[in-house]
């Protein structure tokens, strides 16, 4: 994520804090579909994964004035608050029909065609897949079962059959392998 | 607590944070820890960790939201700016799907329970329908007795006229010889009180009269009696009622209140 455009999405957190809305307006239309393709790899549900990309953004408006550099980029920010919004969500449905099963996201992608990102995000993206082609295999299911199904140490362990120490190893392990990859992109 | 220096026990504590892999229970526990401890060491850790592990997001297929989020999103933060009341398009959704799932869930249980209550009351009414049904077979095959026993050849039928203070009183003998039967109706004749009831006689052509039943009248002074002719009494002469003391006694010593010649 290049310098300049980390400037500019600090710039318009700031004006965001000032309550300026075309500030909301240019930093959606910077990241709504990184945000909605998180959301909606979690979620499943385009209705769903809309709804938590609006109350996700709402957010960063509302918490604009607490936003603090030092805890990372905008854009990191964005996602972490997409990401728990989205975990909320589905928790929150399985709350209301009782499912019980593990949520697969995977096999219902819901409609819409992949459309070209820019430059920049196409970049990343392929950074970030190359990143996971080298995580060890185990590291990325116990990672990818942590952040995209919202399941704890203990349910990973639990529905892999291993054990909590080993589950623990892998996050930690593929948590480092991602830094080190992609530290250049955050 | 602030720690000092990143240990690896620190350094999976932060992972498994940044991942969201942690139980909620140690989630709001480190949380607390990052908050309010202010820790240094693992704020930095969790900062960094998090901003790697949402470059995941960029792994996720491409997809694009409708355009309708963004103009619902502008019109929010209007509305906020011009002071005008803001409301969430999704929590109302959501409270929307809540609401009719929590009314519809509602609506089958007052159903339910009101199946359940008329299922009770109709049993209830099921069983005085029955019992009602019984009474009135009952009453039904009285009446058949009564019909056929006055429609039959063989029956007499004797009135008797009101007597003394009675004088509007009457009563009817229907008697079925070949059963050896009375059946006796009485109308207008004054219920006693109830130290004395009426007494019915047959009267013979010799010897004294025979009790036949004793009685009182209804509120509205009627009465309805079936009765047995003893063997014994053969040739008649009249019928007739008396007021007695309660009970009866073995022969007539009150005044006549019905009266009929046989």
């Amino acid at each position: 994520m290049d310098e300049r455009a980390e400037k500019e999405d600090r710039e318009l957190i700031l004006r965001m804090a000032s309550r300026d809305a075309n500030a909301l307006d240019a930093f959606y239309t910077r990241y709504n579909r990184v945000a909605f393709s998180l959301i909606l790899r979690i979620v499943g549900s385009r209705q769903d994964a809309e709804d938590v990309l609006m109350d996700a953004f709402w957010q960063v408006w509302q918490q604009s004035g607490r936003y603090d550099s030092s805890r990372g980029k905008p854009i990191a920010w964005l996602l972490t608050i997409a990401r728990t919004r989205a975990i909320d969500c589905i928790r929150s449905n399985q709350r209301r029909q009782g499912r019980t099963e593990e949520f697969e996201a995977d096999k219902n992608p819901a409609a819409g065609p992949a459309e070209p990102d820019s430059f920049v995000m196409s970049d990343t993206r392929r950074a970030v897949h190359e990143a996971l082609q080298t995580l060890p295999e185990q590291q990325k299911i116990a990672l990818e079962m942590a952040y995209f199904q919202g399941m704890s140490h203990s349910e990973i362990a639990s529905a892999l059959g291993q054990p909590l120490g080993t589950v623990k190893d892998r996050i930690r392990n593929g948590m480092l392998h991602l830094r080190k990859r992609l530290r250049s992109y955050f | 607590m602030r720690h000092e220096q990143l240990t690896d026990d620190l350094q999976e504590q932060a992972s498994l944070y940044a991942a969201g892999a942690m139980t909620e229970s140690e989630r709001k526990e480190y949380a607390r820890h990052l908050e309010e401890d202010q820790c240094a060491v693992c704020l930095s850790e969790v900062n960094e960790l998090q901003s790697a592990v949402s470059m995941l997001a960029f792994s996720a297929p491409s997809r694009t939201p409708s355009p309708s989020v963004q103009q619902r999103l502008r019109e929010q933060a209007r509305n906020m700016a011009s002071g005008k009341p803001v409301r969430s398009h999704s929590l109302l959704r959501r409270f929307w799907v809540d609401f009719i799932a929590s009314s519809a869930a509602i609506a089958a249980i007052v159903v339910a329970f009101a199946v359940t209550r008329a299922n009770t009351e109709l049993r209830g009414l099921i069983d005085v329908l029955n019992s009602r049904i019984a009474q009135l077979e009952v009453e039904l095959s009285q009446n058949r007795t009564y019909v056929a026993t006055l429609t039959s050849p063989e029956v007499r039928v004797v009135n008797l006229a009101g007597q003394g203070l009675n004088v509007r009183a009457r009563g009817r003998i229907f008697w079925d010889q070949s059963k050896k039967k009375w059946l006796f109706y009485v109308r207008d004749l004054p219920p006693l009180p109830a130290d004395k009831s009426y007494q019915l006689w047959f009267v013979p052509v010799s010897g004294n009269p025979v009790s036949a039943v004793v009685f009182n009248t209804e509120t509205d002074g009627s009465a309805e009696k079936e009765i047995d002719v003893p063997e014994a009494v053969v040739a008649l002469k009249a019928a007739a009622v008396t007021t007695e003391p309660a009970g009866g006694l073995s022969q007539p010593s009150g005044p006549f209140a019905l009266l009929g010649a046989l």
